[in-house]
């Protein structure tokens, strides 16, 4: 009992923190930028729930990054539902999305399965492309709700995307520490094998890319009050699926952790790298130190922690 | 197995130390604020399309504004204090706005912000703006203000209170003289966010002149084979073609054209694209004939305006150092007057306060390098000025031929026409 407790508490004294930094009313940038990070943060920690625990490597990022946009853009202009109903709206037709995902592409494994999700996104953008009612190819700007707690909008979404780092990260540290995360580790390393010992890998596999594509869709419920404005092209954009991916190869794919300080780490140095040196150098930055991770430390930060003590 | 890793406790450490890293950075990035304000410069902020989809127009337009800068700063600066352009990337990508003008505000305290290039950049900054209550001078954006019609922001782009029939309507005005009369009209654009608007407009011309459309179709922007909509066309043999296109279709389309042999009596109108330096110099004589928008051409009725020769004279000479389009005939003059505006705008309300400079903008002529300038309904200029120019006599693929007048004719409007058009487009082409 005591050990589940801690880690929750630890999540509400971040949700707290999050607020008094709101309250604090600092540099306004810190919120902007602080917003992004957060939002690679569970976008890293979605994507290593299916690429690191059952080393399925998901390309298709941006497509369920879009779907929870999507969504939200859609019932902000069929409804207006307020905040909480758009994340957990672009959260369902993601994970619904990752289920089918899941089922079509059962048979796929390794670089096949990333060929398909890459495909999803392709075929998804087309159709937002084509469908007028979400603004089409030439996009929608949205109108943020007047009157947000906090006194700004952005700090207010900032302190959502606290909670929602910190739901995310618990979700995926509680199926990393439950048998789904063994049973999940053990289909990643031999699925035959994990079959044959009982481990029930269709049921586990399906799970995990709905829960994966549940929190990308989450990830990306806000995005259209963050930027105001959603086109296809940038809400689909290649590198939403780069940074989910390198992020936890940075930070190390096998626990919890690394998908939050690679996050943390690189989604910091590309918010720097936007306005200090160039915002070319954001996705070079992204390249090099991800050659040079799977060169030279391929289990991420935490691997070459883990050396380094072991030594 | 030894793994401490799995002890919380260390996990936890490590998050704080992380954490503890990445505000610590955040801190030193503010810092840099207060160093920069002992010089107590004007500044002027931005993002801007240096790299990505736009970066061919956002570069020129920064060097435009660069030159702007150094003018005023030849001239002593404004109100006394020297102007310094404070600038980023936004990599044609809309999901940077907000974080480089909050940056922008709030760390490097700039006193002014203009918008990026175009109207998918311009369109995050907007809520920025009206929650700051700032005025923001747009640059090239179509029909940005239309749902949120803020009243404090102004655009540049001459093409007037009712941006849909803007493109188009010069084309058709000019068809509509011609002798003989054309009937018929094709129209064709891509399935994106300018050609659709343009088609729009296009369909009310057509109706309010009385033309008979015999062709209106659409085609997904990823196209790459044009022959078979040309041939299309082609085969109901209109008088009229409008085609309302991006840089790349547009190059198709033209080049299908030449292939398939399409010769109506007036071909163009809102292709984009053909203006740019690099385009016109790839297709040469295959513009002969084309009847297209523009904003600008060197043409002695646009050159007349004060101060565009010195202009355009500095531009051309520090685009080749810089490696940007070389001629400058599209955006930069516009993106000058831009800066010139709201420059104008500080030192007669001798303030930097945002509502002053609002409240004086809307209510001023100004006079630019692009000609007398007031702003109208939305922020738009009060009265269209987009021009319908006609390529003439290209020969080979020379960029010097472009330097001077009579390569570009303008036809529309009335006031500032240099030229006669050659009808049928056939007569053109020989």
């Amino acid at each position: 009992m005591r050990r589940a407790g801690v880690p929750l508490l630890v999540g509400l004294v971040v949700v707290a923190a999050g607020i008094v930094l709101a309250v604090l009313r600092v540099n306004p940038y810190l919120y902007f930028a602080g917003c992004v990070i957060l939002q690679y943060v569970v976008m890293a920690t979605a994507w290593n729930i299916l690429g690191g625990y059952a080393g399925y490597v998901n390309f298709g990022t941006p497509a369920f990054f879009a779907m929870g946009a999507y969504t939200a853009v859609f019932l902000i202009q069929s409804v207006r539902a307020p905040l909480p109903v758009l994340i957990l709206a672009g959260g369902l037709v993601a994970a619904l999305l990752g289920l089918g995902i899941g089922y079509l592409t059962l048979r796929l494994r390794g670089v096949f399965f990333s060929i398909a999700t890459l495909a999803l996104a392709v075929v998804l953008q087309t159709v937002i492309m084509n469908w007028e009612y979400v603004g089409g190819s030439r996009g929608m700007s949205v109108l943020r709700p007047s009157g947000p707690p906090f006194g700004s909008y952005v700090t207010f979404l900032f302190t959502v995307m606290v909670g929602l780092a910190v739901i995310a990260v618990l979700v995926a540290r509680f199926i990393e520490r439950s048998w789904i995360g063994r049973g999940l580790a053990a289909l990643r390393d031999n699925e035959e094998a994990a079959e044959c010992m009982g481990v029930p890998t269709l049921r586990l596999k399906l799970f995990a890319t709905t829960v994966s594509g549940f929190l990308l869709g989450v990830a990306g419920a806000p995005f259209p009050y963050y930027v105001t404005f959603v086109e296809p092209n940038s809400a689909f954009a290649l590198d939403y699926a780069v940074n989910a991916l390198a992020m936890p190869m940075i930070g190390g794919t096998t626990s919890w952790v690394g998908p939050v300080i690679g996050a943390v780490l690189l989604g910091t140095a590309q918010q720097l790298a936007t306005v200090t040196i160039s915002s070319e150098m954001n996705l070079f930055i992204v390249g090099v130190v991800l050659v040079a991770f799977v060169v030279l430390a391929p289990e991420g930060i935490l691997g070459l922690v883990r050396r380094l003590r072991g030594r | 197995m030894k793994q401490p890793w799995r002890q919380p406790i260390r996990s936890w450490v490590l998050i704080g130390a992380v954490i503890g890293n990445f505000v610590g950075i955040f801190v030193l990035a503010g810092a840099g604020a207060f160093v920069a304000r002992a010089a107590d410069p004007i500044k002027i902020g931005f993002g801007m399309a240096l790299t990505g989809g736009l970066s061919a127009n956002g570069k020129p337009a920064l060097l435009a504004m660069q030159i702007w800068k150094d003018d005023v700063n030849k001239k002593g600066g404004l109100l006394g204090r020297s102007v310094e352009l404070v600038y980023y990337d936004d990599q044609t990508n809309p999901a940077t706005v907000p974080g480089i003008y909050t940056k922008l505000l709030d760390v490097d305290k700039v006193d002014l912000i203009t918008s990026g290039y175009g109207t998918n950049l311009i369109a995050p900054l907007m809520a920025i703006a009206m929650e700051r209550k700032l005025t923001i001078m747009g640059m090239f954006g179509l029909a940005n203000n239309e749902k949120y019609q803020y009243p404090n922001y102004f655009q540049i782009q001459p093409a007037g209170p009712d941006p849909q029939t803007s493109t188009a309507i010069g084309f058709f005005e000019l068809a509509a003289k011609q002798n003989p009369r054309p009937q018929t009209v094709a129209i064709v654009g891509a399935d994106a966010e300018y050609p659709q608007n343009a088609l729009v407009g296009a369909r009310d011309l057509i109706k309010k002149f009385g033309f008979k459309t015999v062709y209106d179709k659409t085609y997904p922007p990823t196209t790459v084979d044009y022959t078979p909509i040309v041939r299309a066309i082609k085969a109901t043999n209109a008088d009229i073609v409008f085609v309302a296109s991006y840089p790349p279709d547009s190059v198709g389309m033209l080049r299908a054209a030449q292939e398939v042999g399409l010769q109506p009596k007036i071909f163009g109108g809102g292709m984009v694209g053909l203006q740019f330096t690099s385009v016109m110099t790839s297709m040469g004589p295959m513009l002969n004939g084309i009847v297209n928008y523009d904003f600008w051409a060197p043409e002695p009725t646009m050159l007349a305006f004060p101060g565009v020769k010195e202009f355009l004279k500095e531009y051309q000479l520090r685009a080749e150092k810089a490696g940007v389009d070389p001629l400058g005939y599209y955006l930069p003059p516009y993106s000058y007057a831009l800066v010139q505006v709201l420059g104008q705008a500080v030192e007669a309300t001798k303030s930097l306060d945002q509502q002053k400079l609002a409240d004086y903008i809307r209510a001023t002529e100004f006079s630019t390098i692009v000609g007398k300038v007031k702003f109208g309904k939305n922020g738009e200029w009060a009265k269209g000025r987009t021009l319908m120019v006609q390529y003439q006599k290209v020969q080979g693929t020379g960029i010097d031929q472009f330097r001077g007048p009579g390569k570009k004719v303008v036809l529309y409007p009335e006031e500032l026409k240099s030229g006669n058009i050659i009808y049928p487009y056939s007569a053109a082409k020989n």
